[in-house]
């Protein structure tokens, strides 16, 4: 148990993810590397250590994910293309200020040709559909300043249908309100100026009913808490306005408790091997939550905040106010 | 070191141990890796073979994550393997796959990689042998007989699992003879009665009842008061179990219905005297009170300072005993009082 976070562990355990090649675990993750540098970019980047991996390395890596065919990135050098490793290479290289290196108008005709007539997007060729990949498309697009090429009523129109009683979203429609759908359809239409689709009491009210005794938060009613929900549901308070509904106290201590404070990163809850998803996940939302020396975070978009306000394209949420100890 | 990983406990390894487990994955890796340069490269070469089919066998049952070999996989079948094949044997391939899956899923029952094939297999399968001329539907029906079968021992396994739970709802919304509405109320049921729990099950029973009273299968008056019985039950049962809460929340709706409202919040407030010892009982008891109240201040006795009132006390209780959620306490207050 800690009552700090401790940063110079958790710059060195990312900067040590890449030289675990002599490990089974570090080839069989192969299919989420390219989500894995953005996790472990985002990560540095809200605890203000930028430069801890080498940036003309990754910028290799990501181009060399680039599927000539498709027109896209997959998650590692010969993988296919996806729209999950597609959205988190356009994050990495727009983090490290290279879009430049991006052919846009192919990624965006690959994007566009995901989506399905109900609206909803494909997350590769092979069709399997999820609000997470309409996010994915949504995100992208806009990052890249192309959001004018998408039907937005469309899109929206499928969110509509993936909503519950509750208020929640699910993956698709007629699914169980999960809290990291609703993150992805309440970003989405953040995103798409669309929040009025959004039952906001009925869902904050949800929302703040995910968190436990303990101080940690669940993704669904009688489930056990999990660091990464401390991203999906304060990401959505922040966004609708509500992060003061939950006891940030206490979710903070939750989050500390779950760092490995011998050899750096974040587990899923106190006392499980730590990843870097999860370290991400509990620094955003630890930055959420004002913690001190942190670099604001981008509810919406998952990246640091100043980036999102250089590209014009902030949205209106909150988060509490950064405390100086 | 993994990705990202759930439930897995830390232990700290000497060095030796370490280094130990190093030496013993490392045939295991080196076998990985030559297995994935001989796929990849194959795959680079539109390798159509039956070669190629069994080595991604291989790599998947060791790596079920690897979505690349899943496509390549679809890929040879499409273009090398279905071509050279007759209906039958194509129906007997796919079948295949699917007991293929099975086994791994039971392993991995969270992948999307293993589900997402197994709809693959399912929509490309051809629909069966012609009978006297005239083509049946007999393969494709026992497939997706046999899907829903899956999909509902994965549902026994764990009864929250929502892929699983998405999966069978694809699986009923496209199977060539569709089940009624009747028997998947019963299926509801069945889940809830095993655990009151279970709110995969209540939120698939809201859906289920919907379609049943938009089509006029279910009178929506009569239907609704059996429900109220079902779920006061739960409600008895384990009255700090929100899963039953908040399906009892869409039963009362926007509060349309006065006498049920009001009938509703009579019982809560019984059930309420039953849990004075209980901080989590008498929450969700208080919480589903203000709310209810505030429905009946709405839309049936508009500036009622009474039901005001109660509210309001209500809520200085709430925020007492539940400090975590305080600032939605507060809220809710301030809203009543504009």
């Amino acid at each position: 148990m800690s009552t700090s976070l401790v940063v110079p562990l958790h710059v060195a355990y990312i900067r040590a993810l890449g030289d675990s090649k002599n490990e089974l675990s570090y080839h069989l993750s192969a299919h989420l590397r390219m989500n894995a540098v953005y996790w472990g970019l985002t990560a540095l980047l809200v605890m203000g250590h930028k430069d801890a991996l080498d940036r003309d390395e990754m910028i290799d890596f990501v181009m060399s994910c680039w599927d000539e065919e498709a027109g896209a990135f997959g998650a590692h050098p010969d993988h296919d293309a996806h729209l999950l490793s597609t959205l988190s290479a356009i994050q990495i290289l727009l983090m490290q200020n290279a879009l430049n290196r991006v052919d846009v108008d192919r990624v965006v005709k690959f994007i566009l040709s995901l989506q399905q007539p109900s609206g909803i997007f494909a997350g590769d060729a092979f069709g399997e559909t999820d609000t997470r990949f309409l996010y994915c498309a949504v995100n992208a697009l806009s990052l890249l300043g192309k959001l004018d090429e998408l039907d937005v009523e469309k899109t929206v129109a499928y969110i509509r249908r993936c909503k519950n009683f509750d208020g929640g979203f699910g993956a698709v429609a007629g699914a169980e309100s999960h809290a990291a759908q609703v993150f992805v359809c309440v970003a989405a239409l953040a995103i798409l100026d669309r929040l009025d689709e959004v039952d906001q009491p009925t869902l904050c009210w949800w929302l703040s009913e995910r968190q436990l005794p303990n101080g940690g938060l669940n993704g669904r009613p009688e489930k056990l808490e999990d660091v990464c929900y401390s991203f999906w549901v304060l990401s959505a308070l922040s966004i609708l306005g509500k992060l003061t509904w939950i006891d940030s106290s206490k979710l903070e201590a939750f989050i500390l408790s779950a760092q490995d404070t011998e050899s750096g990163g974040i587990a899923d809850r106190p006392g499980d091997m730590p990843d870097v998803f999860h370290t991400l996940f509990g620094l955003a939302g630890l930055s959420l939550l004002g913690y001190p020396a942190l670099v604001d975070l981008d509810p919406v978009y998952c990246m640091p905040a100043s980036i999102i306000e250089n590209l014009g394209l902030r949205k209106g949420w909150k988060a509490l106010q950064r405390r100086t100890s | 070191m993994s990705i990202e990983q759930h439930n897995v406990k830390r232990s700290r390894q000497t060095p030796e141990a370490l280094a130990e487990k190093k030496q013993r994955e490392k045939s295991k890796i080196d076998e990985f890796l030559a297995l994935t340069d001989d796929v990849l490269s194959r795959k680079k070469k539109r390798d159509w073979s039956n070669d190629a089919f069994e080595l991604t066998q291989r790599l998947l049952q060791i790596n079920p994550e690897f979505y690349t070999v899943w496509n390549y996989r679809r890929n040879i079948l499409l273009n090398g393997i279905f071509p050279e094949s007759t209906p039958e044997q194509i129906n007997n391939i796919l079948s295949n796959e699917l007991s293929m899956t099975t086994t791994a899923l039971k392993a991995n029952p969270k992948v999307y990689w293993i589900w997402n094939h197994r709809r693959w297999c399912l929509e490309n399968g051809p629909d069966g042998p012609e009978r006297d001329g005239v083509p049946s539907m007999e393969w494709r029906q026992a497939n997706w007989d046999k899907e829903l079968f899956v999909a509902e021992r994965m549902l026994d396994a764990d009864a929250r699992n929502f892929l699983a739970w998405n999966y069978r709802r694809y699986v009923l919304a496209n199977m060539p003879t569709r089940r009624s509405e009747t028997s998947e109320l019963a299926y509801t049921s069945r889940k809830i009665g095993a655990n009151f729990s279970n709110f995969s099950a209540w939120h698939q029973r809201s859906k289920t009842l919907v379609g049943l009273w938009e089509s006029g299968q279910l009178d929506p008056i009569q239907s609704r008061d059996d429900e109220f019985e079902l779920v006061s039950n739960a409600l008895y049962t384990d009255p700090d179990d929100q899963s039953a809460w908040i399906y009892h929340r869409w039963l009362i709706g926007s509060g349309e219905n006065k006498g049920q409202l009001e009938r509703e919040i009579q019982l809560i407030f019984e059930l309420l005297q039953e849990q004075p010892d209980s901080k989590c009982k008498r929450l969700w008891c208080m919480e589903s009170l203000v709310h209810y109240k505030r429905l009946l201040l709405q839309n049936h006795s508009p500036g009622s300072q009474t039901l005001k009132q109660e509210c309001v006390e209500l809520l200085s209780r709430l925020a007492d005993l539940d400090p975590v959620r305080y600032v939605r306490y507060q809220d809710l207050k301030r809203d009543l009082d504009q």
